[in-house]
């Protein structure tokens, strides 16, 4: 599932118009890689909210922009899984 | 003559306005750059249609969320975006702001000004005029949310939907870091907007302001509730005579888009970089009717006194004026009270009167600016543009009306006035420019 994810959030960062022709799981939110602000981290997270059902609070922002695309696609599973378990 | 009078040939009405604007020490402002994007284009193309009589309205296109909404409406040309903002800030930006920065970034090309090596960036300002914000995106937000929860609403959407976003992202993008200030006093925003800027000039506080406003109002809640409200003209048979001030067949305004900027700069300063300029800026007045929120004092008092008081920060006679550009946006009460505020001001002096909206709509916050670029267009070429649909003048409203074609006369002062909702009278007061570079007179640059 973290696969989808990650095809997933580069779908999406593709639709907020930021250049991702060559980024993969390896490459970081930050000004290394798509160099997402503070507001772009905000709609990302908002729309994988929407897409799979998990939260991100706002003490989540911070450390959501320094992750890389795959470490973004391990937290979304581990927080989906943990929402599933909740609910059962 | 009384004691108190001015010392010159000013109408009665005009009497007591203003002496310590007279006596104040004035800096003058020249006019050296414009952008506009309007139902007619860009400013060229804008001035050249007004001139030679040729209408920017029409029906909508069915594509359009104002199709079947209203029956005609003043559509500026498209703009991508992404042509004005980065690409990732694009998306979620409403009209009004694109329009804005878009006839900005015109404007500055047009004066030759890059911020950073002709103007120090802390002496550089910024003041454009809104009305609605960024309804339009609001709207579609709205819906969303109630269509789909929380996650529909967009973490950008107030970056750009307020109204001071068109200040603040031109400010960004051209490194702006003097005054910025938006202006909301409805469809005279845009004239406040420039007589900010002149008096940031005057004062001292800036070298160049970057003045003018924009509005995007062609969304259905906004269209129907001036159908509803009466103000809006009728269904024509051809859409391009629905928009006729003064015109005794008038039934009410067109609702158009747009944005007007102009390059606002402090003389000496505009001399210095051998900017050429169109006009110079030279005096302005603001009223309040202080009497309903939407209708304007019938006896056009506020009107007239927003007038004299432009004269008298000019230190002009009213027989000085050539040619003054009306508010006129072809409603009943609105163009029959401007006219008598006009007679009143003027008396024998009558100057050539014309309305631009009888080809561009009414552009709402948009519309001062716009018009203030108009006059400063018609010192420079000597033509002042007729007022569109003037077939048959309602002798209610009195003028010595442009009307038909346009007159070629040489005038060295123009007023230009925008009355709003809410009672808020502005009037700029240009004359012909002082600056050692001037514009050519065939309209060229």
């Amino acid at each position: 599932m973290s696969h989808e994810v990650v095809k997933f959030t580069i779908d999406a960062l593709r639709q907020m118009n930021f250049d991702v022709e060559d980024a993969d799981a390896d490459t970081v939110f930050g000004p290394a890689g798509v160099d997402l602000d503070s507001m772009a981290v905000a709609e990302l997270a908002l729309r994988v909210e929407d897409a799979y059902g998990v939260k991100f609070g706002e003490e989540d922002m911070d450390r959501l922009a320094i992750m890389t695309i795959g470490e973004f696609g391990d937290e979304v599973v581990r927080r989906s899984s943990a929402t599933e378990s909740v609910s059962k | 003559m009384n004691a108190g009078a001015p010392a010159t040939g000013s109408r009665p009405i005009c009497r007591g306005y203003g002496e310590a604007a007279r006596r104040r020490a004035r800096r003058s402002a020249a006019v050296t750059g414009i952008g506009l994007l309007t139902p007619l284009g860009g400013a060229t193309e804008t001035f050249e249609a007004l001139c030679a009589g040729r209408s920017g309205l029409g029906r909508p296109p069915a594509e359009h969320p104002v199709a079947g909404v209203i029956p005609v409406a003043g559509l500026a040309p498209p703009v991508d975006p992404t042509s004005v903002l980065p690409p990732t800030e694009a998306r979620m930006v409403d009209r009004f702001v694109v329009l804005a920065i878009a006839a900005a970034d015109a404007a500055l090309a047009d004066a030759g000004l890059r911020v950073g090596e002709d103007v120090d960036p802390a002496r550089a300002a910024v003041v454009l005029g809104n009305g609605f914000g960024g309804l339009t995106i609001f709207e579609s937000q709205v819906l969303g949310y109630h269509e789909r929860g929380r996650t529909a609403v967009h973490p950008y959407l107030l970056g750009g939907m307020l109204p001071n976003m068109g200040a603040a992202r031109l400010a960004i993008k051209y490194g702006i870091r003097g005054f910025t200030s938006t202006v909301a006093t409805a469809c005279s925003s845009g004239a406040y907007a420039v007589a900010e800027a002149l008096r940031l000039i005057r004062d001292g506080l800036a070298d160049v302001v970057v003045c003018g406003g924009s509005e995007a109002p062609l969304l259905p809640t906004i269209a129907t509730t001036f159908r509803n409200a009466r103000a809006l003209a009728g269904d024509w048979a051809d859409p391009a005579d629905a928009s006729r001030p003064f015109d005794r067949r008038r039934d009410g305004f067109v609702l158009a888009e747009g944005a007007g900027v102009l390059v606002v700069e402090r003389r000496d300063h505009a001399d210095a970089r051998g900017a050429a300029g169109y006009a110079d800026l030279v005096g302005w007045g603001t009223s309040t009717d202080a009497h309903h929120p939407t209708t304007p004092r019938p006896d056009g008092a506020g009107a007239a006194e927003s007038m004299c008081l432009a004269l008298a920060d000019a230190g002009l006679d009213a027989a000085d004026v050539g040619y003054v550009n009306a508010h006129a946006t072809g409603t009943k009460l609105g163009d029959t009270a401007e006219a008598r505020a006009i007679r009143d001001v003027f008396g024998a002096h009558a100057p050539a009167v014309s309305s631009t909206k009888g080809a561009t709509g009414h552009l709402l916050a948009g519309a001062g600016a716009v018009e203030a670029a108009v006059t400063a267009m018609a010192l420079t070429t000597g033509l002042l543009p007729p007022t569109l649909n003037l077939d048959d003048p309602d002798p209610d409203c009195e003028l010595d009306h442009v009307r038909k074609t346009a007159r070629h006369t040489i005038v060295d002062a123009v007023l230009s006035s925008s009355f709003a909702f809410g009672g808020h009278n502005t009037s700029l007061l240009l004359t012909r420019a002082s600056t050692r570079a001037r514009r050519d007179p065939t309209g060229g640059q």
